[in-house]
């Protein structure tokens, strides 16, 4: 790891003054992301700003007007834990059940863990890849087995975040402050953006930006939802492939659904297509099935990534047929 | 008298003539029926309060005064030669103490006749620079300000693309090591196989896979004077001295080696790194001590790695299951500096059976070089030989625990003798009926819970362990018996993580007849420490345990001397038990050790001990079975161990606790074999692309099931005079096959490589 400065910010407004228009000075709050990338050199930043000295973004809160606000500073365990979350928002807890390890999700922050850069081991390595400024993804035609098999191109990562399809799914908000004493706030969907030519990122955040809160609506009296992850191995992965599944249910009858995938496409993946097959249908083993085909229409797979469409499809038709089922018995790891 | 003898001594798979010094009494066995006291309990470890308290000192933790912090800087192409070296604006950064490259560092001749910094560079990660500085900011930093111009070389990953004419050579010899395979005949392989009623053949593979021991490679070093001394994480503290007396040449005893503490090393840490030197050599510029300690990246690019395999398998067989032919031809890349474990031996050696022929090509790429891991080619040859004797079991439509007890092997194949002790036989049987084998059903896919509709079918599957593990000479021992009854037992053995101290002090405990308490172990430091073998092989505690008793007893022997003429008895009346003489007429009349040697000052017996000869005639073996049920999803692709039985034979037990221990850990390291280890290689670029713990995925807790440990604790009355084997490597050898052969049973499909990861899985199963 190269040398940096360290400053302890004693309030968000100080940390916010010490950033910057570029990247040299970075925002660390659980450092579990950050500090892995600086090791592997993959980033060197000149200063860290440390954000768990500024303690008034600590909070987890629950009202049934206001929904769930979870603050920058809380940990995947301070919400994954949470009473309310656990019983409005199972989608979420389930997502959070299953990412990392115990011990790092009680560093890790939820802000922290939407923020995370690709997974992808080139652009984790020596490889000067087009995610980093250079000439071309090494994955495209590499050693591509957990890569993207949607919206790859020129950048193949696949989205590492399991919390960040479930927000997705549940239509959840963030809100940003910037340097400049301003703020802006989004779908978590709009935070997520396809890297491009000019943005070398998988997310619209700038480099004089932090996000400070995100907000869960409560959602409907009916509403259900669950998560359902595959992974190398029983705990502590990165998802092959994963899906959140949300719906306003009428007995087995999906008013409202959304289906989004983790793991197969450089940023969260909204399975259109499944959510149209499944959308005001009564959710039974046929439709369920047909959804999991849909969700993987379009899917444009590497030489080595194939079997990623089968996961899709199988994640996809199990998680709905437990969604639909109030009383299924459902574990979030297929 | 010192007297020298010749004797064989087996070293993962390979026989070696060795020439023994006996020094001290060599004690009769210890038979089965030897009622013993601390010998077979789960005594706790002896040093469990500092390794759990973080008092125990790795070499990580030795911090000299004035240490400073060496990095290396390594190759980014598989194949390059440095063209030009500048590392000026690294010397003028402040805090930067002394800086080695191929310009300035001493022709020290390496491998394969290269220097130690060559600027021809054969994989990604070898060593280019070093650099000490005060801190290891501030040494990253310099490595970042040498620059060097590579000219990329053309590379080989594929060993039979290596095997080509106009292949690149790694090697100005060429690329296949030796210049021929390795071959082995017994019979006539083409009578067997013609005489065979039924055959099989098929190709099965293996991955690289990683050693990462909890601690990774380092060395602190420090010169005090001409006297070097090497803080190192080394499975052979006396390998490492006499390697680097070598290499510097010093002489023997100006090198200290101390690894007091070692967190594993899985057979990468048996010989010295390139780390080791430089931090010597940076030592020696600086007159300051140098830690170099690899980070996980660093190791798994350059220390080593089990090699992968392509094994083809011809198998040959009468209707009734006898086997006619065992055919072996395997391709093994070994990287640069590298070299093949015993791929062939299991073929070899664990059936009967009279045509057998092997073929094995070690073959020279431009990747980080293969070393030793955990029963190094066994592991990748039972794989294939293993999972190749059930599919032809299903050919013959024969159960294959039945196959393999029709060819059992009731002595050695190869040379004909007597083992020493063999008690497959029994573990194949305890196994069986522990995981319940007479109900597996014999139709592969088809098991009675495997209803139609399921997608999770359930199966079982089982494989056989061979492995050598008897250990031999040399190895020697001190005993040091105190005027107040304690004993200090020097040794010059190192404790990796297995509990050696434990085993050893439990030894020395029994044959001096002192309680375990008043024990105290030496291990770990070359200094004034006899010669203790390497840690691997298995070889620990047959060979050094035995010379501890041998030490012990001779320690003992003086003792009863000094107690007779104090206490005016014949010395045949007199025996030692839990630290007090008795008299053994009448058993009431005792006197404690610390007694009787009080009325002397300062008193100290001294004994020696030495490790004797193996048997002559006699094959010295382990051996032991896994069974395996799994459940296998097969629309995701995710295959579950349910359970594990293990049963293994390593002679008697010393204690039942660590030898548990070994089973679990062997286990867990081969599940992890079985299903999720595999080091990726961009085969563009020549990189690995995951030599940390991120994707490199090694098994958790949630991917262990329950794992039932078994070992038969016969003792083996021929093998030394502890009756004692190796159990360090045995639990990983069977394990993945095991499980393979579950999965097979299970699905109906045939996996023949590993890892049986998801993608694997689901790939294998769309392809019919």
């Amino acid at each position: 790891m190269r040398a940096f400065e360290h400053l302890n910010a004693t309030s968000v407004e100080e940390a916010l003054a010490a950033i910057g228009e570029d990247w040299q000075t970075r925002l660390v709050a659980g450092g579990t992301d950050l500090v892995p990338l600086m090791k592997k050199d993959v980033i060197a930043p000149s200063r860290l700003v440390n954000l768990k000295t500024a303690s008034e973004l600590a909070n987890v809160d629950f009202s049934d007007e206001a929904g769930l606000t979870v603050g920058a500073l809380a940990t995947l365990d301070d919400v994954g834990r949470y009473p309310p979350v656990r019983r409005h928002y199972r989608v979420l807890a389930e997502a959070i059940s299953v990412a990392a390890s115990p011990q790092l999700r009680n560093m890790a922050t939820l802000a922290g863990n939407l923020c995370q850069t690709s997974r992808c081991w080139y652009f984790r390595n020596i490889f000067f890849c087009w995610l980093k400024g250079g000439e071309k993804c090494y994955a495209a035609d590499g050693e591509n087995r957990i890569h993207a098999i949607f919206g790859g191109g020129p950048c193949y990562s696949a989205h590492p975040s399991d919390p960040a399809p479930a927000l997705v799914a549940l239509g959840a908000e963030l809100t940003l402050y910037d340097g400049k004493g301003g703020s802006r706030s989004m779908p978590v969907e709009s935070f997520y953006a396809l890297p491009a030519d000019d943005r070398r990122r998988e997310t619209i955040l700038r480099p004089n930006e932090l996000v400070a809160r995100i907000r869960v609506a409560t959602p409907p009296q009916e509403a259900r939802g669950v998560y359902l992850k595959a992974m190398a191995r029983g705990v502590w992965a990165f998802p092959l492939a994963s899906v959140a599944v949300q719906g306003v249910w009428d007995g087995p009858m999906a008013r409202e659904i959304s289906i989004v995938l983790g793991g197969v496409a450089p940023i969260p993946w909204r399975a259109k297509q499944a959510e149209n097959v499944v959308r005001g249908q009564p959710v039974d083993g046929g439709v369920a099935r047909r959804a999991g085909e849909a969700a993987v229409a379009g899917a444009q797979p590497l030489r080595d990534n194939g079997y990623k469409m089968e996961l899709v499809r199988t994640l996809v038709e199990r998680a709905l047929v437990s969604a639909a089922a109030p009383q299924a018995r459902h574990h979030p790891v297929a | 008298m010192a007297k020298v003898v010749k004797t064989q001594v087996e070293f993962e798979g390979r026989m070696l003539e060795q020439a023994a010094l006996l020094q001290g009494p060599q004690p009769p066995h210890w038979p089965q029926e030897a009622s013993l006291e601390v010998v077979g309990t789960s005594a706790l470890r002896i040093d469990g309060f500092e390794r759990v308290t973080g008092r125990a000192r790795y070499s990580c933790d030795v911090h000299p005064p004035g240490m400073l912090c060496g990095r290396i800087l390594r190759s980014p192409f598989p194949h390059a030669r440095i063209v030009s070296i500048d590392a000026s604006r690294a010397e003028l950064l402040p805090g930067v103490r002394a800086l080695l490259t191929s310009t300035n560092a001493p022709a020290i001749r390496w491998k394969d006749g290269k220097l130690i910094l060559d600027s021809l560079l054969s994989f990604e990660g070898d060593e280019v620079a070093a650099v000490a500085a005060d801190d290891a900011e501030t040494a990253d930093d310099a490595l970042s300000l040498i620059n060097v111009q590579y000219e990329e070389l053309p590379f080989v990953l594929d060993p039979e693309e290596a095997l080509q004419l106009d292949a690149p050579k790694v090697h100005p010899s060429g690329n296949l090591m030796g210049g021929k395979p390795r071959v082995y005949d017994r019979g006539d392989i083409k009578r067997g196989l013609s005489e065979a009623e039924v055959t099989l053949e098929e190709s099965f593979h293996t991955q690289t896979a990683l050693h990462n021991a909890l601690e990774t490679h380092g060395s602190v070093t420090q010169w005090i004077g001409k006297e070097l001394t090497i803080w190192d994480s080394t499975q052979g503290i006396f390998a490492i001295r006499s390697e680097v007396a070598e290499i510097l040449g010093i002489p023997l005893n100006q090198v200290r080696v101390i690894a007091e503490y070692v967190g594993g090393g899985f057979g990468a840490k048996q010989e010295t790194g390139k780390y080791t030197v430089l931090a010597a050599l940076l030592s020696r510029m600086t007159g300051r001590p140098v830690q170099i300690l690899l980070s996980r990246w660093e190791e798994n690019l350059s220390t080593g790695c089990r090699h992968p395999t392509t094994q083809r398998v011809k198998l040959g067989a009468k209707r009734d299951g006898t086997l006619t032919a065992i055919d072996l031809h395997c391709v093994v890349p070994v990287g640069s500096y590298g070299y093949a474990g015993s791929v062939d031996g299991p073929a070899r050696g664990l059936y009967q059976c009279p045509n057998v022929h092997t073929g094995l090509y070690a073959v020279r790429t431009n990747e980080g070089p293969a070393r030793a891991f955990r029963a190094p080619g066994y592991a990748e040859g039972s794989f294939a030989l293993e999972c190749a004797m059930d599919l032809m079991a299903e050919k013959l439509g024969m159960d294959p625990l039945e196959l393999r007890l029709k060819n059992y092997a009731d002595k050695d194949p190869m040379t004909g003798h007597d083992y020493s002790s063999n008690k497959l036989r029994e573990a194949y049987q305890l196994a069986a009926e522990k995981i319940g084998w007479s109900s597996r059903n014999p139709r592969a896919g088809q098991t009675a819970q495997n209803a139609p509709l399921t997608t999770r079918k359930r199966g079982l599957g089982m494989a056989s362990q061979l492995w050598g593990g008897g250990g031999g000479p040399p190895a020697n021992a001190v005993v040091k018996l105190n005027p107040d009854g304690s004993a200090d037992v020097i040794t010059g053995v190192q404790d990796i993580g297995t509990g050696t101290r434990t085993g050893l002090a439990q030894v020395a405990a029994e044959a001096l007849g002192l309680p375990l308490s008043a024990i105290r172990v030496t291990a770990g430091d070359t200094r004034d420490a006899p010669f203790g073998p390497t840690s691997g092989g298995s070889q620990t505690l047959s060979s050094a345990g035995p010379a501890v008793r041998s030490a012990a007893m001779d320690a003992q022997e003086q003792l009863l001397d000094v107690a007779s003429q104090l206490t005016k008895l014949p010395r045949e009346r007199l025996e030692v038990r839990d630290g007090f003489v008795y008299d053994g007429r009448s058993p009431g009349q005792r006197k404690s050790v610390a007694e009787l040697l009080g009325a002397f000052d300062n008193l100290m017996i001294v004994g020696v001990g030495s490790r004797g000869p193996n048997p002559v005639g006699y094959s010295l073996r382990t051996f032991g079975a896994q069974f395996a049920e799994v459940e296998v999803d097969v629309e995701t692709g995710r295959v579950r161990v349910l359970k594990l039985v293990a049963v293994h034979d390593c002679g008697r037990v010393v204690n039942p606790m660590l030898v548990r221990g070994q089973l679990l850990g062997g286990i867990t390291q081969g599940i992890g074999y079985a299903l999720t280890e595999e080091r990726a290689m961009d085969r563009q670029t020549g990189r690995v692309l995951n030599p940390d713990l991120e994707e490199y995925l090694i098994p958790t807790v949630l991917d262990i099931p329950e794992i039932d440990a078994n070992v038969l604790n016969q003792v083996d009355p021929h093998t030394n005079n502890l009756g004692a084997k190796g159990i360090g490597e045995p639990p990983i050898i069977p394990t993945a096959p095991a499980i393979a052969n579950a999965v097979y049973n299970a699905t109906g499909v045939p996996f023949t490589s590993i890892p049986l990861a998801i993608h694997q899985v689901i790939r294998k199963r769309s392809v019919p």
